[in-house]
């Protein structure tokens, strides 16, 4: 039971406590409460009909004016214009208008929007602390002003996401089918010539990701060496275009990954017993058969940790997508960047996250699951 | 790091008080030839003037770098340089120091050359170029950039709404005086994205001011929507590469104090130092600058001096409307983004 407790602690520390966290993130609403708290607390106690009354709109006026003073309104403006197009706008100019009591009257003649009762609505929903706002949203959902869960106009996410798991189903795919003949061979290998061609595997993981990146762009440019080989060899007529495109993204992916594929089924496949692919010979099965039914099986667990590994890697990359593939060959990973380095929007970026990751572990299950069933079955 | 906590400690052993101040002036840009001159001529001109060490970074105007030094209380750099709505926005979310106008001379700005938080540095552009050695005769303008069938080839375009949107009305025909107005409007965005749509496929999209150089010089792209500045010092290295200047968009970068900021006074004053006509004069003399502060950018022999300066050509190009993109920039730049990745 103690011995367990290690393995215990870091699922905790480095799989669970994560996870809860970007839940939290997805959910957590804090803007409209941290920003107008007495305007929160009044929205939160009306009843939702027609309009708020007077002191409602004196709130938010006079909140709102503190906040903008303060400096401290740009991240609720920035919230609310996420669920509704046009709320910063509305916000802001009413922070700094000079509208005088009764605001009833006032903030409608600013801005007719404050007598649309859709307004009021959103900034009620953001007055709770929680929303599903952003895990709708990235599963291509939205809210209508009365709350009730709608289909998106536009549905960029849910496409990205079967994009980025095809991306790296595909990337990990060819790793395995470049990767095993490439582990055999090392594993048959005398020890000196092991050491050597391991080395070569290895030599990629000390170079960092831009500049191997960088060095496939100056070699399948217009005007570099591939092209020039293919045009002086009379293959073509004039140049490929290879850069941005689905392709080069999975050369270069595929080239950055390699090693990960290869380590795991080559450590499985040092240790099987060679004896047992010449028992099967020596019984008289063909070559096909001794792969299937012995090799196979016996280097699975090796494939299986190589092909995890490199579908899990695959399915967070964006930045060589981002340099090699052109608009239609970006991943999710960009967009989750995009959310949490440069729009400031972390409940978007933790929603992306926990899709992401739903997706990434339902497709890995799937796979192992007809993976089994076809390896019981040729077995 | 190391290095210094490890002097620190030297200092604190040897029993000499230190000052209060934590760390050095520094001062955060965005790098390239621009920056290279600009620690010669403003920020070692102030340390030169004041006896105050100036240290200057480099960073991609990314403000959530900021916004977490802020939130975390934790503030590493003192003087940054922004652009234009990301200062807007994030002066209303306090990531930045109202401008001390008592330091700093307010009146010295050219007009839009100081806002609540901020005060106008240079001024930059893009505009439309080609490689005449690869490319003899390439478009003209916006219209003819986006006529697939006349000018075949990759076109070099800025991955965001910001500027992208604004040049695909107008090759759509939209008078300049007219972008904003229209594409405030939901009629005028869904244009602008399809005109977009009519020229996806040929379309490169840059990241950083770098690219639409290497893209056009490496004959990977045809034409390119790029930073006037960095253009202009690539033809002067004897790259031809004709600038349109009829194909400008052209603003203002602004440096600010960091909220917050330990050396903030100081701060005001190495802006009040850089934005003074002096150091910009000789500054000027190595670098191509187009400055806000009217002195040296109404100056006849440094506008000489500069063709390429963007205040000789202001009159011709599009000013980028800062309030329109922090009003409309979430939502455009949110679509933008939705519709490259289809």
């Amino acid at each position: 039971m103690l011995l367990t407790l290690p393995a215990v602690g870091l699922v905790v520390v480095a799989l669970l406590l994560p996870l809860i966290y970007l839940l939290c993130t997805a959910v957590r609403d804090p803007e409209l409460r941290a920003t107008l708290p007495r305007t929160a607390a009044m929205l939160r106690a009306w009843d939702g009909q027609g309009l708020p009354d007077e002191a409602v709109f004196a709130a938010l006026v006079e909140e709102a004016r503190e906040a903008a003073e303060g400096q401290r309104i740009g991240g609720l403006a920035q919230r609310l214009n996420f669920e509704r197009t046009g709320m910063r706008g509305l916000l802001l100019r009413a922070a700094e208008s000079e509208v005088a009591a009764p605001y009833a009257m006032g903030l409608p003649a600013l801005d007719r929007n404050w007598a649309d009762p859709a307004v009021w609505h959103v900034l009620r929903r953001a007055s709770v602390g929680v929303t599903p706002l952003y895990l709708l949203r990235a599963v291509d959902l939205d809210m209508t002003a009365e709350g009730d869960v709608a289909v998106m106009a536009e549905r960029p996410f849910l496409p990205l996401l079967s994009r980025t798991l095809w991306i790296a189903g595909m990337v990990t795919l060819l790793c395995l089918v470049i990767g095993f003949p490439v582990a055999m061979s090392i594993a048959a290998m005398p020890p000196m010539w092991a050491r050597v061609a391991l080395g070569c595997v290895l030599v990629p993981f000390w170079i960092s990701i831009i500049v191997r990146t960088t060095a496939w762009f100056v070699l399948l440019q217009r005007e570099g060496p591939v092209n020039s080989v293919l045009m002086a060899l009379g293959l073509v007529d004039h140049p490929l275009q290879i850069m941005f495109t689905r392709f080069a993204v999975y050369l270069a992916m595929v080239h950055v990954l390699l090693p990960f594929a290869v380590l795991p089924m080559l450590s499985v496949m040092r240790r099987i017993d060679r004896r047992f692919a010449r028992a099967a010979a020596s019984l008289g099965a063909p070559a096909w058969r001794r792969f299937v039914r012995v090799t196979l099986p016996l280097a699975w667990p090796g494939v299986r940790a190589g092909g995890l590994i490199v579908f899990m890697l695959a399915s967070g990359f964006y930045i060589t997508p981002a340099l090699m593939g052109g608009g239609g060959d970006q991943m999710l990973g960009a967009f989750i960047a995009e959310y949490a380095t440069a729009s400031l929007n972390w409940g978007m970026a933790a929603a992306l996250g926990l899709m992401l990751m739903a997706g990434v572990a339902a497709v890995t299950l799937a796979g192992l699951g007809l993976a089994r069933l076809a390896l019981g079955r040729a077995a | 790091m190391r290095y210094r906590s490890l002097l620190a400690g030297v200092a604190i052993v040897a029993g000499l008080a230190l000052p209060a101040m934590a760390r050095e002036l520094t001062v955060v840009g965005f790098g390239g030839g621009f920056q290279d001159n600009a620690r010669k001529h403003l920020f070692q001109g102030y340390a030169t003037a004041t006896g105050t060490k100036v240290v200057d970074d480099v960073y991609n105007g990314e403000v959530a770098r900021i916004a977490a030094m802020v939130k975390a209380k934790d503030i590493g750099w003192d003087v940054v340089m922004v652009e234009a709505p990301e200062l807007v926005r994030g002066c209303q979310d306090g990531l930045f120091e109202r401008m001390d106008w008592s330091v700093v001379h307010k009146d010295k700005f050219v007009p839009g050359g100081t806002t609540t938080c901020g005060a106008g540095a240079v001024g930059w552009g893009v505009a439309l170029f080609w490689d005449e050695a690869r490319t003899p005769v390439g478009p003209k303008n916006y219209t003819e950039l986006f006529d697939v069938a006349k000018f075949p080839g990759k076109r070099v375009l800025r991955s965001g709404a910001k500027m992208t949107l604004e040049i695909a009305l107008m090759a759509d025909g939209v008078a300049p005086g007219e972008v904003y107005a229209a594409l405030a409007t939901k009629a005028g965005q869904d244009r602008a994205f399809a005109k977009l749509d009519t020229v996806k496929p040929t379309v490169i999209w840059w990241k950083s001011g770098a690219q639409p150089l290497q893209l056009v010089g490496s004959g990977e792209a045809a034409y390119a929507v790029g930073y006037v500045g960095r253009t202009a010092n690539a033809a002067k290295d004897g790259a031809k590469y004709p600038l349109l200047w009829n194909t400008l968009l052209y603003s203002f970068d602004f440096w600010t104090v960091v909220k917050g900021a330990p050396n903030a006074t100081e701060g005001m004053k190495l802006i009040e130092y850089m934005t003074d006509a002096g150091p910009l004069r000789a500054l000027a003399g190595d670098w191509a600058v187009s400055p806000a502060t009217k002195a040296v950018a109404d100056d006849p022999t440094i506008k000489a001096k500069n063709p390429g300066m963007v205040a000789n050509h202001a009159g011709e190009g599009l000013s980028i409307d800062t309030d329109f993109w922090v009003q409309y920039g979430d939502d455009l730049e949110k679509r933008f983004a939705a519709w490259a990745a289809r």
